[in-house]
């Protein structure tokens, strides 16, 4: 059975970017691959991406002269802890 | 009580503050989702096992000093009554507010509303009649989000906390039919020190896997 989710948190938007940037491992992802996969807008994309490397959570980086981005440590540890609060909270039943 | 429960009473205190401290841990990993997340209800998980940790805790302490410590036997005075069961209403209080947190924090969809909350805290205050058994309803509440909940992610997360609440209110169940006999009393204080363990492996787990 698949559940319904009507709600993003920001934290979960910012989250399954981070998610999709690691799932490209060291090649980075590009803005178009996480705008597709976190399902954003371009406004709300541009704004998160400034957001995530402020908190040095991720990196840019040119590959072949196009623009990807990249996970950092920091980002890594925090894409960690968030899957260890997200467990935690699905087993009560809670959505984040 | 009878005198050949004090070492019985000794070792119930040993599970009382043992699943005291496994709620404190919850608490603390609860509130330290709520402050990455800002979800409200995992606020009001922590709140309630923090509650139930400090309910836990006057409770081990109360019959400490009464049991062990003034190493009261036979007959009991009626002060030393009195003052038990104004212990034991608050130990009840305090279960009562961290179950109803409990049914609020864990219930399917929606956000958490204030209203809703003032009820569960007054129940206590309008209800007094029979305290266990207000918690064994909320609990009961709890125990059936628990397994929708599990009925629906499939995870062993959530297979732990159902268990663990499963084992608490089959705790309480057992507490009601006790009465004087102090095995059954150990039995019920067994099983709800199984359920916290269940709860600490669920946030072992959680912590461990990758």
């Amino acid at each position: 059975m698949s559940r319904k989710r009507a709600y993003r948190s920001k934290m979960r938007i910012l989250a399954d970017m981070m998610r999709t940037i690691q799932s490209e491992g060291e090649d980075g992802a590009g803005p178009t691959k996480i705008l597709y996969s976190a399902n954003l807008s371009h406004d709300r994309l541009t704004q998160y991406l400034e957001e995530l490397i402020e908190k040095e959570l991720i990196r840019e980086a040119e590959e072949n002269g196009n623009r990807v981005y990249l996970l950092t440590e920091k980002g890594r540890d925090f894409l960690r802890e968030f899957v260890r609060i997200e467990r935690f909270s699905e087993a009560f039943g809670i959505e984040i | 009580m009878q005198p050949e429960a004090f070492p019985l009473i000794r070792l119930d205190l040993a599970f009382e503050s043992i699943s005291g401290i496994i709620a404190l841990i919850i608490a603390y990993y609860a509130t330290k989702a709520y402050n990455l997340t800002d979800q409200k209800r995992l606020a009001d998980l922590s709140t309630g096992f923090f509650v139930l940790a400090i309910g836990m805790f006057s409770h081990v302490i109360g019959t400490w000093y009464f049991y062990v410590r003034l190493g009261i036997e036979g007959d009991i005075v009626p002060e030393v009554r009195t003052t038990m069961t104004i212990v034991t209403l608050v130990y009840h209080f305090l279960q009562i507010m961290a179950y109803g947190l409990f049914v609020l924090s864990t219930r399917r969809g929606g956000r958490a509303r204030q209203p809703e909350m003032v009820t569960l805290m007054a129940l206590p205050v309008l209800l007094d009649s029979n305290l266990e058994l207000i918690t064994i309803l909320l609990m009961l509440v709890v125990v059936v989000q628990a397994l929708m909940n599990y009925a629906t992610v499939r995870s062993r997360f959530a297979l732990y906390v159902f268990s663990g609440f499963f084992l608490i209110f089959l705790n309480h169940l057992v507490l009601m039919t006790a009465e004087e006999n102090v095995l059954r009393y150990l039995l019920s204080q067994g099983l709800q020190f199984l359920g916290f363990i269940a709860l600490l492996l669920m946030v072992y787990k959680v912590g461990r896997e990758e």
